[in-house]
């Protein structure tokens, strides 16, 4: 992702403070790795006038935002207590006999990595993953199986190049 | 006129399933008659409308809409923000999801009323980072409404009536469905809740009288003004008018968000048909958790003739809260199903205050210890007083809603708990706090 692009997106929103959830994640969304980088946050502080203190904080309080590089896609498992105790945890075996790794881990090829979340108001959709926005819902391990192989095959552009929006 | 036993917040869904953000045909289904009827009766006459509503708030808290309205209506000002908490996490409940995707026009003219009523000029939507979809559907019904001349410069033609909404969304905070902590994360820091007093109705947004009210919240104003206080009240019971979105989940065999008049039976809601349709395991339903994480868990059969309603659901400690219904059959343990309760408190803790950040922890530590069976004489002793503190001692909401589910999860299956100990073993003596 080139600084121009990360810029026109930091000025859909008028680099406006009030909106550095959006900016954040927007960039997140749309980076290669899935992650704010240094120089994102140098940049967006930057733009923002506010400093890069101040974005670390807010990059390390929400949990969506983050501070590592992520895999291509990261499944996500919701782990609260009306999901957890209706088949959700099933996913996570699935995902670990499927890919071969824990939880957290990245597959080798950089494309694959699962872990749980807290609720997304999904909860009479288990068992699902969701990955960045979109929920696959009422899985079975073929439907699974079949989901990785779309991914690996490129199906879903929208799960990689990130959501576009209007925004007031 | 509103039936009993029939749609009223979600009356449009269905119609509007095309295109939810279509001014013209929602004003065609009754939308902004509640607007109108405002400008119409005046400010006071629509505070009086909204006591007469009854209608206690519906994000959780169930603090009565009226007496806020009131409180900020006589705040000193002249900059007033309207704020819609749209943060919704309390795991099992999708019920705001449902309103701001499939009628979020009525959320719009809610907040619009809110904005004539307080003479304000900005508005905001709060809508929680998992939510993040849900913006370009309510982006459109907002541009929608400016176009109808029902939002921004001189509304419906009234040379002093200003007022637009924007949307902020979040990025995955649990915290901030907590009123403060969301103004915090709109100003762009980090979401933790500030030290309270003084009430958001004279220090909130920018330090300015704020109103935060719930989606469903705000989509029930049009009605009420629409169809007048008392007729929202007669929905309901005396403790509180209306109806509520609930969403069913766990254990039941039709999961998913339903509307019913407050006051409507439990066992209707969990067994028949029409709603839960009963057990979808085929083992017996043991214990319901009402309201979310920070509700109180009620058992299945103590609740024959429990109406779903507020005055009836406190008279047995539990509560409405968000609308989550989440029911469990018998092969849940309690033990395990707080450890999971347990965990999304630690997980979510902000940390800003010692009890919460540090308690929500040991209160995890000491629940995984029990699922091993690992107890010792003297640990319920310390998980009760650890409760108890985390409870009495947390700056806000999260953490002073822990003791809930622990506390009632404990009560009514103690002998689960007393079975996780080892009873052979040396006591463990707490030191004096």
């Amino acid at each position: 992702m080139t600084t121009e692009e990360k810029i026109a997106i930091i000025d859909r929103y008028h680099s406006n403070p009030e909106q550095i959830l959006n900016i954040l994640v927007d960039i997140q969304f749309q980076s290669e790795a899935g992650y704010i980088d240094q120089q994102t946050a140098q940049l967006v502080a930057e733009k923002l006038d506010i400093s890069e203190t101040r974005v670390y904080e807010i990059v390390s309080f929400y949990a969506i935002l983050k501070e590592t590089p992520q895999a291509r896609y990261v499944l996500k498992i919701c782990d609260s207590s009306p999901c957890h105790f209706s088949g959700e945890p099933v996913v996570s075996q699935w995902l670990q006999e499927k890919l071969g790794v824990g939880e957290n881990q990245m597959t080798q090829d950089g494309l694959f990595m699962y872990h749980g979340i807290p609720c997304v108001g999904a909860c009479a959709q288990t068992p699902f993953v969701k990955i960045k926005g979109e929920v696959f819902p009422h899985l079975t391990p073929e439907k699974l199986e079949k989901l990785l192989a779309d991914l690996k095959a490129g199906y879903y552009p929208e799960l990689v190049g990130g959501e576009s929006h209007v925004e007031a | 006129m509103l039936k009993r036993n029939a749609p009223v917040l979600t009356a449009r869904f269905e119609a509007m399933r095309d295109d939810p953000t279509d001014v013209a045909h929602y004003r065609q289904l009754g939308g902004y008659e509640g607007l109108a009827s405002v400008i119409d009766m005046g400010r006071e006459q629509a505070l009086d409308e909204l006591d007469a509503a009854a209608l206690l708030g519906r994000g959780g808290a169930a603090y009565p809409a009226g007496r806020k309205w009131r409180h900020l209506y006589n705040a000193a000002g002249e900059t007033k923000y309207i704020v819609c908490n749209g943060d919704e996490g309390e795991p099992g409940t999708f019920k705001d999801k449902a309103l701001v995707e499939s009628d979020p026009l009525a959320v719009i003219e809610g907040m619009t009323i809110a904005g004539y009523e307080f003479n304000a000029q900005q508005g905001y939507i709060y809508i929680r980072g998992e939510y993040r979809h849900l913006r370009a559907i309510f982006n459109q019904a907002l541009e929608n409404a400016r176009a109808a001349g029902l939002l921004g410069d001189h509304i419906l033609g009234m040379a002093d009536f200003n007022y637009d909404i924007r949307v902020i969304s979040g990025a995955g905070a649990y915290v901030c469905g907590e009123s403060s902590a969301l103004l915090n994360s709109i100003e762009g820091k980090t979401g933790r809740p500030r030290v309270k007093p003084p009430h958001l109705a004279d220090v909130g947004l920018y330090l300015k009288p704020t109103l935060v009210n719930n989606v469903e919240s705000y989509a029930s104003i049009p009605v009420i003004m629409r169809e007048g206080g008392q007729a929202f009240r007669h929905l309901g019971t005396p403790g509180g008018g209306g109806t509520k979105l609930i969403c069913l989940t766990g254990h039941v065999k039709n999961r998913g968000l339903y509307e019913v008049d407050l006051g409507t039976p439990l066992e209707d809601i969990l067994y028949s048909e029409k709603f839960g349709g009963g057990s979808s395991t085929g083992r017996p339903l043991k214990f319901i958790h009402f309201g979310g994480q920070s509700g109180s868990i009620g058992a299945a059969d103590q609740l024959h003739d429990c109406l779903y309603s507020y005055e009836d659901l406190k008279d047995r400690g539990l509560a409405i809260g968000s609308g989550a219904i989440v029911a469990m059959d018998d092969s849940v343990g309690i033990v395990d199903y707080l450890t999971s309760v347990a965990n999304f408190f630690a997980h979510e803790s902000c940390g800003k205050c010692t009890p919460c950040r540090i308690g929500t922890l040991r209160i995890l530590e000491l629940l995984e210890k029990f699922q091993q069976k690992a107890g010792i004489p003297g640990d319920l002793a310390v998980f009760e007083n650890m409760v108890t503190h985390v409870t009495q001692l947390s700056a806000c909401g999260l953490g002073q809603s822990v003791g809930k589910p622990m506390l009632s999860g404990y009560e009514l299956f103690p002998e689960e708990f007393k079975q996780a100990i080892n009873w052979q073993t040396v006591e463990r003596k707490e030191v004096a706090w």
